[in-house]
């Protein structure tokens, strides 16, 4: 497992230098000049031509890339000309923030969507089935925008219940001390997310409820709560442990809309701003940081395979 | 500030189209032309008078304050590099903590405010060609007087090169017309000029970049001893110094964890004082109580939120009401929502800012450049933009039309020329007789296409050709809704006459990227047309002239004019006797509503261009709209 792991990082970097280079290319092949945008409609040809020489424009673009590597093997991301602070401090204040948006609503899901899968295997073609599949199939066909806005609508605006802006402390446990903040837009996230989860677990589960050895178990008369703890959810998860795995990247940067419509500042919306305005390192920046987060979700996928498998060896 | 107002306007754009817009894409078709002149503004009357609510007026109190979306403050220094130049920056931070030397927003008039400001009028002596200032007496925070040293401590700074990356710098104006700067006592600054200046000119666009600097900030490291006045040799008297106190202090600037707890940026002459500063861009600015000037501050904080689009602007303005957002601007989208946002307890001021939109053709163009150069067609197509249509079902009456480069509104004492005269309402049958009196076959729904050649009067003009059409790409903000409309009927009416217009959107990044001044061999040439969204905002040159706009090689001539005769009226707004000066203004704003440089359009309201107006706390008192957008929240007030 030890070698897997390393052979599996050693691969992680190999993947995020070849997105950083493709990255790099592509923003170079957009129209315009980061001088301009920077410097603004009254900056001057000698201006532009001081900014670019300054930070390295004008150099050949393997150069300028060659430049952003060593700067990534010091541990520097570089620098946001959009906010004036380096990409570091940025992501600094946003990852946090991030993490427990995403993560809470991860695990909400998770948690919420596994008994619902389940309960709807079991009585498969019954009520309870065909009401969380109807439940399912409206929140993952709903936009993640219009569930933010119509939660805001209700139960901010309209009755007051909850803020409609998630909590501003610019740490993590900051936000976790205004909790009712937390509230609708770790909801809106997790009402996709676990409309999501519910149908691979309802799935999965269906599969193994089919297996032999499930009915071996309850033949040799085992209580059904053990039956459908001990042999189906453990063999059933193992489709939720891959969507775990490739949702820890969008944890970062998936919550864009959210971010948007609740107030909450992270690296979605940083990247989507940073595109906008050519901030090519914040951009790369989150990029990097992606593409070891996609690679170490997908590690710790494999892994809960593992645990969950036993014949299951790397 | 320009050019945060029209990012500002990019991303209040953008976020408009991440999150939908309300907007009315009804379209009047034009099918009638307008009446020869202009209907009346419908929006930008503004507030005329500060807030007055009823109730006792009581100290203290909190103001939360929107900041534009993902537009929080990052540069404190206020010789505020161009890169880091808007309002953000400037209106919503710095100049609440240090006074420029003059104010500019005489409320709701584009003028000069006597009372904000720290000197007294500037007199112009030996032919105009000497400026003398005289300060008053005023205090910093550290017990410091502000002194004439203090103005030439900004002028050294902003002489050193890197400081020529200050936005308000234009090659060959200010500071390069100064050749000398001398303080014969401590309240007195005399500047001599390279020639002679309009008095009213020189105040308005060129001592208005200037900001006293504490002593304090006289130095290269925080481990120095704060400078006082009573020192000797300061380091910014050479050029080296200056340039090593520059850099020190922009790096100061940029470290925005610290911002409340320099020792620099705690010295202070505005009215407030920073408090904190969170990571995520929050501002916390408390009364300075040493604050020379009038009113004092009788609120004891003022809180500026950071948002991250305009929907969160508009959510917490709904759900939240006054208590948690006391002054806020109400993003575009959102206008047919305005009678709902009042009755959440607000009151709503629809203040134009001091600025005109307009898009540029590139007259260089190497293809369609010499149809864009004949004044003609210029004519012809401004007569194809309705104004008082898109405003009314486009804008929801938050926009002011705009019909030359001095702003229709506010109305400005400096002017002695009706402004909001249009000489080319919509007319799609003007537009025509234009052409056809031209040498051009009008194809209504077709092509019209050039049937002389030639340069008489009766012809299509030099570089057309026989048979030639009138084809060209339009390139506008992509994610605004109310500008695709506009430029959807844009096109609609030009093909009425003949005119393909060939609509494109992008970012407005690679828009305004895109504009860029070119001769017709340029690789980057090949640009016809380009609609940012928002045009210019007249600040820090509060005088509406044209040297940074219509002047041959200005910064700012995306579309690359060159008029001999526009140059001469742009000069003599410069250089003009001072007694002409409204004159001159109204000469250069009657030939270039004639000769139009650039096509003119509906300019929205608000003091991000793209706001439909300022939603104010209707127990809030002393609020008053400011042509430029500046705050003065010393005077603002709760009551109970």
């Amino acid at each position: 497992m030890t070698g897997y792991i390393i052979r599996r990082l050693g691969e992680a970097i190999i993947v995020t230098i070849g997105v950083t280079v493709i990255t790099f290319i592509m923003l170079h092949l957009l129209p315009g000049s980061l001088a301009r945008d920077v410097l603004g409609p009254r900056a001057s040809p000698q201006a532009i031509a001081q900014f670019n020489h300054d930070n390295g424009l004008d150099r050949p673009v393997w150069y300028q890339y060659w430049l952003f590597l060593d700067k990534l093997l010091h541990g520097n991301l570089g620098y946001s000309f959009q906010f004036n602070r380096t990409v570091d401090s940025l992501l600094a204040t946003e990852l946090p923030r991030d993490l427990l948006l995403g993560g809470l609503a991860l695990i909400l899901s998770v948690l919420i969507a596994i008994p619902v899968g389940i309960a709807q295997a079991v009585r498969r073609n019954r009520m309870v089935d065909h009401v969380g599949t109807g439940v399912s199939f409206l929140l993952y066909s709903m936009p993640q925008y219009a569930i933010a806005l119509l939660l805001i609508q209700f139960l901010s605006i309209s009755f007051h219940v909850f803020p409609a802006e998630a909590p501003q402390s610019t740490s993590a446990w900051g936000m976790l001390s205004h909790p009712a903040g937390l509230v609708l837009p770790v909801a809106s996230l997790t009402l996709v997310t676990f409309a999501q989860f519910s149908r691979y677990m309802r799935s999965s589960a269906i599969d193994t409820l089919a297996q032999d050895y499930m009915r071996t178990a309850r033949a040799k008369g085992l209580p059904e709560r053990l039956v459908l703890s001990r042999h189906l959810l453990r063999n059933s998860l193992i489709a939720v442990v891959t969507l775990v795995g490739l949702s820890i990247p969008v944890v970062i940067t998936g919550t864009l809309i959210i971010e948007q419509v609740f107030n909450f500042p992270g690296a979605g919306l940083e990247y989507f701003n940073a595109a906008l305005r050519n901030d090519y390192e914040v951009m790369l920046g989150i990029t990097v940081l992606v593409g070891l987060v996609t690679v170490v979700g997908n590690l710790v996928a494999d892994i809960g395979y593992a645990i969950l498998d036993p014949r299951i060896r790397y | 500030m320009r050019r945060v107002a029209l990012l500002g306007a990019a991303l209040l754009s953008l976020f408009a189209a991440a999150c939908g817009s309300s907007s009315s894409s009804s379209s009047n078709g034009g099918s009638s032309p307008a009446p020869a002149t202009s209907s009346a503004p419908t929006a930008g009357a503004g507030l005329t008078s500060p807030t007055t609510p009823p109730g006792a007026k009581q100290p203290g109190g909190t103001v939360y304050y929107t900041e534009g979306p993902s537009a929080p403050p990052n540069y404190i220094f206020p010789m505020t590099a161009a890169q880091v130049c808007g309002t953000n920056n400037i209106s919503q931070l710095q100049t609440m903590m240090f006074r420029p030397l003059y104010w500019y927003g005489n409320d709701y008039s584009p003028t000069m405010d006597p009372d904000y400001s720290l000197a007294e009028q500037p007199s112009f002596s030996n032919g105009d060609k000497t400026v003398t200032i005289k300060l008053k007496p005023w205090k910093w925070s550290d017990g410091e007087s502000v002194t004439s040293r203090q103005i030439a401590f900004w002028m050294n700074l902003y002489k050193a090169d890197p400081a020529k990356n200050y936005c308000g710098y234009v090659p060959g104006f200010f500071p390069d017309n100064v050749t000398s700067v001398s303080t014969p006592d401590a309240q007195t600054v005399v500047f001599q000029l390279n020639k002679a200046y309009n008095p009213e000119w020189f105040t308005y666009n060129e001592l208005s970049q200037i900001y006293p600097l504490p002593l304090a900030w006289d130095r290269t490291s925080l481990s120095q001893p704060a400078p006082k006045s009573d020192s000797g040799h300061l380091p910014d008297s050479t050029k080296a110094g200056a340039e090593s106190v520059y850099k020190f202090l922009d790096t100061q600037s940029k470290s925005l964890g610290t911002w409340a707890s320099s020792p620099l940026w705690s010295v202070v002459d505005g009215p407030f004082r920073l408090k904190s500063f969170t990571s995520n861009g929050q501002v916390t600015l408390v009364p300075n109580p040493d604050y020379s000037g009038s009113p004092k501050p009788t609120i004891s904080s003022l809180v500026e939120q950071p948002f991250t689009s305009d929907t969160a602007i508009f959510n917490e303005i709904r759900s939240a009401g006054p208590s948690g957002v006391t002054v806020g601007n109400l993003p575009s989208q959102y206008a047919p929502q305005i009678d709902q946002v009042k009755a959440e307890g607000y009151d709503y001021n629809r203040a134009a800012s001091y600025s005109i939109n307009y898009f540029p053709f590139n007259l260089n163009n190497p293809k369609v450049g010499p149809i864009f150069r004949q004044l003609y067609f210029r004519q012809a197509f401004q007569h194809l933009i309705d104004q008082p249509g898109w405003i009314n079902a486009f804008l929801h009456n938050t926009a002011v039309p705009t019909y030359g480069p001095i702003p229709v509104s506010p109305p400005s004492p400096l002017l002695s020329v009706d402004v909001a005269n249009n000489p080319f309402p919509f007319s799609t049958s003007a537009a025509a007789q234009l052409l056809s009196s031209h040498g051009w076959k009008v194809v209504p729904g077709g092509t019209t296409t050039c049937q002389k050649p030639g340069t008489a009067a009766n012809e299509c003009g030099a570089g057309i050709t026989a048979g030639e059409g009138i084809s060209f790409n339009l390139d506008y903000q992509s994610g605004v809704t109310t500008l695709a409309s506009e430029m959807n009927d844009l096109a609609a009416q030009a093909k009425r006459v003949g005119i393909n217009l060939q609509l494109t959107s992008h970012p407005f990044d690679t828009v305004i990227q895109t504009a860029v001044a070119c001769k017709p061999t340029d690789a980057d040439c090949g640009w016809t047309a380009e609609n940012w969204g928002a045009g210019w905002i007249y600040a820090p040159d509060f005088l509406p002239t044209g040297e940074s706009l219509f002047a041959p090689g200005a910064v700012a001539n995306y579309g690359s004019f060159n008029d001999p005769q526009g140059t001469a009226v742009i000069n003599q707004t410069i250089s003009g006797a001072a007694d002409q000066e409204k004159q001159a203004l109204a000469n250069y704003d009657q030939y270039m509503q004639q000769h139009l440089p650039v096509v003119f359009g509906p300019t929205s309201i608000g003091s991000y261009q793209g706001d439909a107006g300022t939603m104010i706390a209707k127990n809030l008192g002393g609020y008053a709209a400011n042509a430029y957008g500046y705050m003065t929240p010393e005077a603002w007030y709760f009551t109970k």
